[in-house]
């Protein structure tokens, strides 16, 4: 109704109307360009994720899918494991992966000898009673062959790189210190596609050819309700709130299982300086990050600008100089 | 070190086995399939420095061997940009300093050069802008100046670097009577041009070394790992745009005294490309093997035969035999003529392949898992 108003509105008046279309096509042109007042900063928020409490459940896909409305990828057995998602995309933002360790070799030391209940069957017998197990000897620590998991998601670098690289400003980071790329300024460029060490960013080649990825669920977040992944997660491995907290709560987890015995538990993300800063999602780990997919030490592709920079320079120096002097008289 | 001797050993030995092969190439050329695979994966070896050792790497840990990376998203546009952009770059440069620093005669290659300058820029950005996910949205890159992204400098680079190609060009054209006798073509003419090629030549190198450290600035192992893409671009820039001035110029005839620099030119930026792509190589080490390698999805076949034999080292020979023998052969400027030609087409062939193969092994190279972790590790 209002469409038609204004539209036989505008035949009424033509060169009003004219003037007018003008004046809108000219706000939209310079929208991108506005530059709005910042929201006040929060403290940074993030993720910890505890694979060592993972069961692959995957309602944290679902969940992620459903509250960001993205479209379920074309079912496809991978024929590897129970993963047949693989990796991440653009409309794929949270992802389990299963990780089947079958007669590895442990590269732990031997565990100690554990009194077995064998050699106590016969007290066993004899008294009636159950005998207890001895601390610390949780069944998956016996065997060698185990099933890790892991939900993967964006890591929200502190120094993100495809928010360094971005050439449009479409990636900044919120008021949460969250990396969040805005779909209305995103022209498609790729470049943080490959900027990226993760392969966590893609651009969606099936929809709009805009960059996706994990936005922490800004709008969840800006409502002070946590990310539909961690809500939806049943084991609490996947943890919502401040970094600062978060991180102290991975050290402490990251001790406690040191301390039963899982020797193998690390972080990735925490205390370990990647791309010179914390990943604000960060993560527990039963091996090493190659494991998962995740690169030990990732290059920060900014810091690379530098020397290429001068290389090129020192070329430029040298070709000039010599066609300088070729062309001399 | 052990290792490192062993290959060597083995090298030293398989090139003794390989001694009636050598004979029999020489009998009976084409050469076999197996023996050329053999010669490029041993020129991958020794170039890069390192051996593939398949049961050694199926030892390292990955998931499924998934890739870690995202593919890129750029394809042909993003190859021929690179080229175009290289010669228009590199056409200014040398259009530039043959106008401030050469003799009268050389007033031909200011000339070609800035028209050239121009005419491969035209495309550049109507590949840029369609090889976007959004085309319609390439106005926002226009919203930021962010010295960190090489992208968004590139733009800016890009952008005023035209802006000064196109004065030039016209310049040149008011001065040539392109632009008919009235006031605004005397008006142009008579702005002052050599002043305009400082500034512009300064964007010129950059836009023809840029495209090089955007591709560094990534997280694909083939492109990062060592700095010296940039370099290799703007030396290859400069050795295109010579050949693209001296093929135009043998075409439209020019003095033979001005093809000699282009000539020299021409050679040193070749050699400068060659050494740099030798170093590059010897520095990405195991992560070049999708550039050089010859296993399924590997560029070598096409980088050793073309990009780098036929578009490097060919040329590169051929020109510094030229100009080693150059003086006895300047009377006979139809023989001279006809090789150099095919110098130059050679160069430009050699200009495009090595973008080619650098963009679409970057893409073999983001697929490739193990590769990934391995430029990654502490």
């Amino acid at each position: 109704m209002g469409i038609a108003q204004s539209r036989s509105h505008q035949q009424v008046n033509g060169h009003n109307g004219a003037a007018q279309l003008g004046i809108t096509a000219l706000t939209e042109l310079i929208a991108p360009l506005r530059k709005e007042e910042p929201a006040p900063t929060q403290p940074a928020m993030g993720f910890f994720t505890d694979t060592s409490l993972c069961i692959g459940c995957k309602a944290c896909e679902v969940a992620c899918r459903q509250w960001n409305q993205l479209p379920a990828p074309e079912p496809q057995w991978s024929g590897t494991s129970y993963d047949n998602t693989r990796q991440l995309s653009a409309t794929t933002w949270r992802h389990v992966q299963f990780i089947e360790q079958i007669g590895r070799r442990s590269t732990e030391p031997p565990h100690p000898i554990l009194p077995l209940f064998t050699d106590r069957v016969e007290e066993a017998r004899g008294n009636g009673t159950i005998p207890a197990t001895p601390p610390g000897t949780a069944l998956p620590f016996f065997n060698t062959d185990r099933w890790l998991m892991q939900s993967d998601v964006c890591k929200h670098c502190a120094n993100a790189p495809c928010q360094e690289a971005c050439p449009t400003g479409a990636i900044i980071r919120t008021e949460f210190d969250t990396v969040y790329v805005q779909q209305d300024i995103c022209n498609g460029c790729g470049y943080c596609v490959v900027a990226c060490p993760f392969g966590v960013v893609a651009r969606d080649e099936q929809g709009d050819h805009l960059a996706h990825k994990c936005t922490l669920c800004y709008d969840r977040l800006k409502d002070g309700i946590e990310p539909a992944c961690a809500k939806a997660c049943p084991t609490d491995s996947i943890v919502f709130g401040e970094v600062q907290k978060l991180q102290e709560h991975a050290r402490e987890r990251l001790g406690l299982l040191h301390e039963r015995g899982v020797g193998e538990a690390r972080l990735y993300g925490v205390d370990d300086n990647i791309l010179d800063g914390d990943l604000h999602s960060s993560f527990l780990l039963l091996d090493e990050p190659e494991a998962y997919n995740l690169p030990s030490n990732p290059q920060r592709p900014t810091n690379s600008v530098a020397p290429a920079s001068l290389w090129t320079i020192l070329a430029a120096a040298i070709l000039g100089f010599m066609g300088i002097l070729f062309f001399r008289r | 070190m052990e290792q490192h001797r062993f290959a060597k050993e083995r090298l030293l030995s398989s090139i003794v086995e390989r001694i009636p092969t050598v004979w029999n190439v020489l009998y009976r050329l084409p050469v076999g399939q197996e023996s050329a695979t053999d010669l490029m994966e041993r020129l991958s070896s020794l170039t890069t420095g390192y051996t593939p050792d398949p049961e050694q790497e199926s030892q390292e840990a990955s998931y499924y061997d998934y890739p870690v990376l995202k593919q890129p998203l750029w394809h042909w546009e993003i190859i021929w940009y690179f080229f175009l952009g290289g010669l228009a770059a590199g056409c200014y440069v040398i259009a530039s300093i043959a106008s401030l620093f050469g003799s009268k005669e050389d007033r031909a290659i200011v000339r070609t050069g800035y028209y050239l300058s121009l005419l491969a820029l035209l495309p550049c950005p109507l590949l840029l802008v369609k090889d976007l996910g959004r085309p319609e949205r390439f106005l926002n890159m226009l919203r930021v100046f962010k010295v960190k992204s090489p992208m968004s400098m590139g733009i800016w680079g890009l952008l005023s670097f035209s802006l000064f190609s196109g004065i030039t060009a016209i310049i040149q054209a008011a001065r040539d009577g392109l632009l008919g006798k009235w006031w605004g073509a005397r008006l142009l003419a008579a702005l002052p041009q050599k002043l305009l090629a400082l500034p512009g030549s300064g964007l010129a190198f950059f836009v023809g070394g840029y495209t090089g450290v955007l591709l560094t600035a990534t997280s694909v192992p083939l492109w990062s790992r060592s700095k010296l893409l940039g370099a290799i671009f703007l030396s290859s820039a400069l050795s295109t745009s010579t050949a693209l001035i001296s093929v135009i110029s043998r075409l439209i005839g020019t003095s033979g005294k001005s093809l000699h620099k282009l000539e020299k030119m021409q050679w040193t930026a070749l050699f400068v490309e060659i050494v740099g792509l030798l170093a590059f190589l010897r520095n990405t080490g195991r992560a070049a093997r999708p550039l050089v390698g010859t296993g399924p999805n590997e560029h070598g076949p096409t980088f050793w035969r073309i990009e780098f034999g036929l578009g490097l080292l060919l040329p590169w020979l051929l020109q510094g035999l030229a100009l080693l023998f150059g003086q006895r052969t300047t009377a006979k400027q139809g023989n001279r003529g006809g090789r150099g030609l095919l110098i130059s087409l050679l160069v430009l062939l050699g200009g495009y392949f090595l973008r080619r193969t650098i963009v679409k092994a970057g893409h073999v190279s983001s697929r490739d898992a193990r590769t990934t972790l391995w430029n990654a590790r502490r």
